[in-house]
């Protein structure tokens, strides 16, 4: 039984990782388009849509990452009275902390997906001149969302099974 | 009176999330999402999904993982080593010596990484041991430091300024402008505090070196010209209106790119890194503005920003008690928070203020950078404090008395800038 849940800890770690890659590539093809963008501007020819294309990556960037960022304790947080706090204390308050967070980040994750769904079924189209699907650039944000909830109950749940905080140090605040 | 006990409520779920540690950027989310379920009947969800959207994929934000991305980069060249040797020469011979090389190196590091943790780290991990074996005295040594390395919130590309810029709709090319005096004129205040602690102290116990050549300057000069041609095409072409503020980014990692292979500091290994680097400090940044945009929206719906900028407008405050109270505001705040979070809390509440008091948003922008500064070394707890302590091993106490002194001189520069609010205005009137 342990031994499956090592492989899906391990598994799941992996998952994260690659969609923080994706993400990388993501930030890369942001640049590309504006490197577009500037030299489309100067040899006088429009492409339309490069802004909205633009905004689009970077928003698959930014939420593709979510999750490799959360592991990686990139996303920062007050933990001034989890230092002043040990043994049961804390992780009682790690509990709370990682219960509340689960919750909320279903709760993004799922109204962002009804969101991309209720795109797809109406063919809501964007109203710049790229007039892209919505639903498109949609789908990967809440993708990235539903990993970020993934990795949240992961670590509640890892947190509970192993009865100590299952995050590293990362980034703090005070 | 059901509005009064709903706020009460929203308040203390606001303090309960963000105090017990819950991720800054959930808290925010989990906050507006009670704060909407309380005050209205609109379906709050939804709300939520199309506003995260709309503030996630909006094109002004991309100038923020690129500006990170350059400053990344340049992070893994020999640019530390070079800050120091280049300004070594030019520095020595003014009263207090190399101390301006701490203040100097912070201001020119400042324009590249955009963050004053980084900032002190980065300086202070090259000059303190150069400084302590020329046996210069450790208050100071802290004290410069801690000071200095606040001027990365205001010397561009701020990444704070975006942050704030994209929260106030305002634009962000003319707020880097405007940073650019101000930052300046912080710089040479710090300067001039230590030309004059060095003219009353009398005699120096530090140890000079050897004199220095023109040869030796110019050599020293070449090594940082290369980073300091960088930032200055980036923000000429910003000042001129060539780019928007999102293309001269992008033309600062390409240029920055260049840079590290002509160095031979970029390999396959620091280039991965740089990127994977940016894309995590991106992702945190824009998910801490998605929530804040939801929090903006909820805001709205309670009524308190507007109620609050209302009952300001009848208490009839001079500008002057105004600044004074937002500058304690954000200086307790900042015990708390660091800069980002504390300006994307509060803007949902102060904008309104603000504007109804008919500032300058502009102004307004460089003013918070500094106040939100002065909180990151306000003893007993400042960010920068930490990073001090944690890089000389000195106990708090000392650091915090160490850089009081430059706390006051942040002090004294909002009132330089309140008085004279051309200094950041005027270059972006210009534009």
């Amino acid at each position: 039984m342990s031994s499956i849940f090592t492989a899906v800890d391990r598994g799941l770690n992996r998952f994260y990782f690659y969609c923080g890659v994706i993400a990388a590539c993501f930030l890369v093809i942001l640049g590309l388009l504006i490197i577009t963008s500037i030299v489309s501007r100067l040899l006088g020819i429009f492409i339309p849509g490069l802004n909205s294309y633009a905004g689009y990556s970077m928003a698959a960037s930014a939420y593709f990452a979510l999750a490799y960022t959360f592991r990686e304790g990139g996303h920062i947080r007050v933990v001034m009275l989890r230092n002043a706090l040990t043994g049961k204390a804390r992780f009682a308050l790690e509990l709370w902390c990682l219960s509340i967070a689960s919750f909320f980040a279903c709760y993004l994750a799922w109204f962002l997906i009804r969101m991309t769904w209720f795109s797809y079924k109406f063919e809501e189209k964007s109203e710049g001149a790229d007039a892209t699907l919505l639903w498109m650039p949609q789908s990967l944000m809440a993708f990235g969302a539903a990993v970020m909830a993934i990795t949240v109950v992961h670590a509640l749940i890892k947190t509970i099974a192993t009865g100590t905080p299952d995050l590293a140090e990362g980034a703090k605040i005070e | 009176m059901a509005e009064i006990g709903f706020t009460l409520i929203f308040l203390s779920v606001l303090f309960l999330f963000l105090g017990s540690g819950i991720w800054i950027a959930l808290s925010l989310i989990g906050v507006a999402t009670v704060g909407m379920e309380l005050f209205t009947s609109r379906p709050v969800g939804d709300a939520m999904a199309t506003t995260i959207w709309s503030a996630s994929s909006s094109w002004t934000l991309a100038a923020l993982p690129l500006f990170i991305w350059m400053g990344e980069i340049l992070f893994r060249t020999k640019l530390s080593e070079n800050l120091f040797k280049g300004l070594q020469p030019w520095m020595q011979h003014l009263p207090g010596g190399l101390l301006h090389v701490n203040i100097a190196g912070s201001a020119l590091f400042a324009a590249i990484s955009g963050s004053s943790a980084a900032t002190v780290a980065t300086v202070g991990k090259m000059s303190i041991p150069e400084l302590r074996r020329r046996k210069y005295p450790e208050n100071m040594i802290i004290g410069t430091l801690a000071g200095a390395g606040t001027l990365g919130l205001l010397i561009p590309p701020s990444i704070t300024l975006i942050i704030y810029g994209v929260t106030v709709n305002e634009s962000i090319a003319k707020l880097f402008i405007a940073g650019v005096i101000p930052g300046i004129v912080l710089a040479l205040m710090f300067m001039s505090y230590v030309i004059v602690w060095s003219l009353v102290k009398g005699g120096s116990s530090e140890e000079a070196d050897p004199n220095t050549t023109w040869g030796d300057r110019l050599t020293a000069l070449l090594q940082l010209l290369p980073v300091i041609c960088l930032i200055g095409a980036v923000m000429g072409a910003i000042y001129s209106g060539l780019a928007t503020a999102t293309e001269a980014a992008v033309l600062g990692v390409v240029g920055a790119l260049i840079m590290s292979l002509a160095q031979r500091s970029l390999s396959w290994d620091s280039f991965k890194e740089s990127l994977l680097g940016a894309t995590r400090t991106s992702s945190m940044i824009a998910f801490i503005l998605a929530g804040s945009a939801f929090l903006t929206l909820a805001m709205g719906f309670t009524g308190i920003p507007r109620a609050l900028a209302e009952w300001i407008a009848t208490m009839q405050l001079s500008a002057w008690q105004l600044i004074l109270i937002l500058t304690i505001f954000y200086v307790i705040l900042g015990c708390f928070l660091d800069g980002i979070s504390s300006i994307v809390l509060t803007m949902a509440v102060v904008e309104p203020i603000v504007r109804q008091a008919g500032f300058d948003m502009i102004w307004f922008g460089v003013f918070l950078m500094i106040v939100v500064e002065i909180a990151q070394i306000t003893p007993p707890i400042g960010f920068n404090l930490f990073v001090l302590q944690g890089m000389t091993g000195r106990d708090m106490d000392m650091i915090a008395r160490a850089a009081a002194p430059m706390f006051l001189i942040m002090l004294l520069a909002v009132v330089v800038l309140s008085t004279f609010p051309g200094l950041a205005t005027w270059l972006p009137a210009n534009m």
